[in-house]
């Protein structure tokens, strides 16, 4: 099984895991919920000093609100997505 | 035959003699025997207190799932540990030194100029045991006071966090609190009656887990997609049992050896503590039946240790009868802050909120409510004996200030602490359990290790994680 380069437990259940080629997010009493977004697809950003929320934004225009998150976390799950997209970059 | 005769007389009158000569040389006067009885009582006290540290352990393991007991006891031990060399660093000098209204001055390290114990401890001095058994006695406390921190942020919180906030709270938090209503500060002016600590090391616990609970949030799969709260069963209640029955042993060295002496007192004390733990049982079981149809064994465990948390404050000054009221009150109070506090989102596997928290607040307040007039040799009689709301409203002061004080600066460093090193394991350690992740053994090796053996290990990839960055293609 694929481990991820990073992941994070954000409020009610959710898991945010990055993955070379994805992010992915689980939900649900049991993760039973699993969405998956490739990165091309995708932004990142955090706000908060306490509780942080990591912004996630599709290029389709969805937002996704990860809230109550450690600040490190949510910083090192949005670092590893930018630093994913810029090796992307690289050997488009 | 005369000469033997005088011989033998003689022998028997030296063997007569010469221990009644010894003892006549050495003999100790009545102070220094019953200096030695209230050492030895305060020492033995002091065992059976840091032995409620074996009672925590086997609550929390008996309470968390098998993969995380390693964690558990790994805590207990370096908290205790913590706990020592802070408090005798500091926080002594802090609770017990003579100092200001707030916290004391004097007495750091232990260090004390030869004959001047009752000076530098001015806190303590009203017992006449060494030096050396009054910290003994009172470290023991603090370690209690820690290890209720953790009872509701078991099996998800960084090991790291465990031992920077023990720190703060044995070398600063609690003292202060101490000093306030044991050493000599501004609530010990007032009269508040606290005797053995239902506010000083239960409320001052539960109310430090309520900060850090609520910042670390419930553990995965606590509650469902409705937002409805799901039981995470413990993994073996005889051992939860176990603990809370050498907690309820450990509690007749907490309320009895609280008077630092050996006593006629301490009987009374015990009996008071006996009732009001058999009281809390019998009201949370019957709570737990009335709410839910069975017989919750976890429950009645925890209606005991709410009961005894909540006698602690008053046992030495209520009557007996008033002890199975306060015992029983205890144990619903508790059942019914369980529930609410589930079903707002607070995940406390141990019920350390419902049990340390509310029956440290409903102990102090009995005490304004069933202290009696011969036994009050500390502020006022309650309010059932005559004595009016005065000694009801100190307690209620003590309530709000102690606990408002620990619970916001509790607050202040767990929120430091997340907001820098984070305060949660990452999902995969949660869901894997934490003795592997973070200890790097498991808690049951035999039952658990043979699944990773098999390659069953939770379905989980053992690759480190930093490798993957360069395995990935977009």
């Amino acid at each position: 099984m694929e481990a991820p380069i990073t992941q994070a437990t954000a409020h009610n259940n959710t898991i945010v895991a990055v993955f070379p080629d994805r992010v992915e997010i689980k939900s649900g009493w049991q993760s039973q919920n699993v969405e998956s977004f490739n990165l091309r697809e995708i932004s990142a950003a955090t706000r908060g000093f306490v509780n942080a929320t990591l912004k996630l934004e599709t290029n389709k225009g969805r937002v996704l609100e990860l809230t109550r998150m450690a600040p490190p976390d949510a910083r090192r799950v949005r670092n590893a997505i930018e630093s994913q997209k810029r090796l992307a970059g690289l050997y488009d | 035959m005369r000469r033997l005769t005088i011989f033998m007389l003689t022998t028997m009158m030296l063997v007569l003699a010469v221990p009644a000569l010894a003892f006549a040389q050495d003999a100790p006067s009545t102070a220094e025997l019953s200096l030695a009885m209230d050492t030895m009582w305060v020492i033995i006290a002091a065992v059976l207190v840091l032995f409620m540290q074996a009672g925590f352990a086997m609550l929390e393991v008996g309470f968390s799932s098998m993969k995380n007991v390693g964690s558990v006891v790994a805590k207990i031990l370096v908290n205790l540990a913590i706990a020592a060399l802070l408090f005798w660093a500091v926080g002594f000098a802090i609770t017990f030194g003579t100092g200001n209204a707030i916290f004391g001055t004097q007495g750091w390290f232990l260090a004390v100029p030869a004959g001047q114990v009752n000076e530098v401890y001015a806190g303590l001095a009203w017992t006449q045991v060494p030096l050396s058994a009054k910290f003994l006695f009172q470290v023991a406390f603090c370690a209690v006071s820690l290890a209720i921190v953790w009872g509701t942020m078991l099996e998800r919180t960084k090991f790291a966090v465990y031992v920077i906030f023990a720190v703060v709270f044995a070398g600063l938090l609690y003292p202060l609190v101490g000093h306030w209503i044991w050493g000599g500060g501004w609530l010990t002016e007032l009269g508040m009656q606290d005797f053995a600590g239902s506010t000083v090391v239960h409320l001052s616990g539960a109310m430090a887990a309520l900060a850090g609970t609520l910042l670390l949030g419930p553990r995965l799969g606590k509650y469902d997609d409705e937002g409805r709260p799901v039981t995470i069963p413990g993994h073996n209640m005889p051992l939860a049992v176990l603990g809370v029955l050498i907690l309820w042993v450990g509690w007749y060295g907490f309320n009895p050896g609280s008077t630092m002496a050996a006593s006629t007192q301490i009987a009374d004390i015990a009996l008071t503590t006996t009732l009001a733990a058999a009281a809390g049982v019998l009201g949370a079981m019957t709570m737990s039946y009335v709410y839910r149809r069975n017989i919750d064994v976890g429950m009645g465990g925890n209606g005991a240790i709410a009961a005894l948390v909540a006698i602690t404050a008053p046992c030495a000054f209520v009557a007996p009868w008033a002890s199975i009221v306060i015992g029983f009150l205890a144990g619903v109070i508790m059942y019914a802050t369980l529930v609410f506090v589930d079903r707002i989102g607070v995940d406390d596997p141990l019920g350390a909120i419902a049990a340390h928290g509310m029956g440290g607040i409903w102990g102090t307040l009995s005490c304004g409510l069933f202290t009696t007039p011969a036994l009050a040799a500390v502020g006022e009689p309650g309010l059932f004996y005559g004595g009016g709301f005065y000694q009801l409203g100190i307690q209620a002061l003590g309530i709000v200030a102690c606990g408002g004080f620990v619970f916001l600066a509790s607050l202040a460093v767990f929120a430091a602490l997340k907001a820098t090193i984070g305060i949660r394991v990452k999902p995969d350690q949660e869901l894997d359990g934490l003795d592997i992740h973070e200890h790097g053994v498991f808690g049951y090796p035999d039952l658990v290790a043979t699944d990773y053996q098999n390659g069953n290990g939770n379905g989980r990839s053992r690759e480190p994680v930093s490798g993957a960055k360069t395995e990935g293609t977009l």
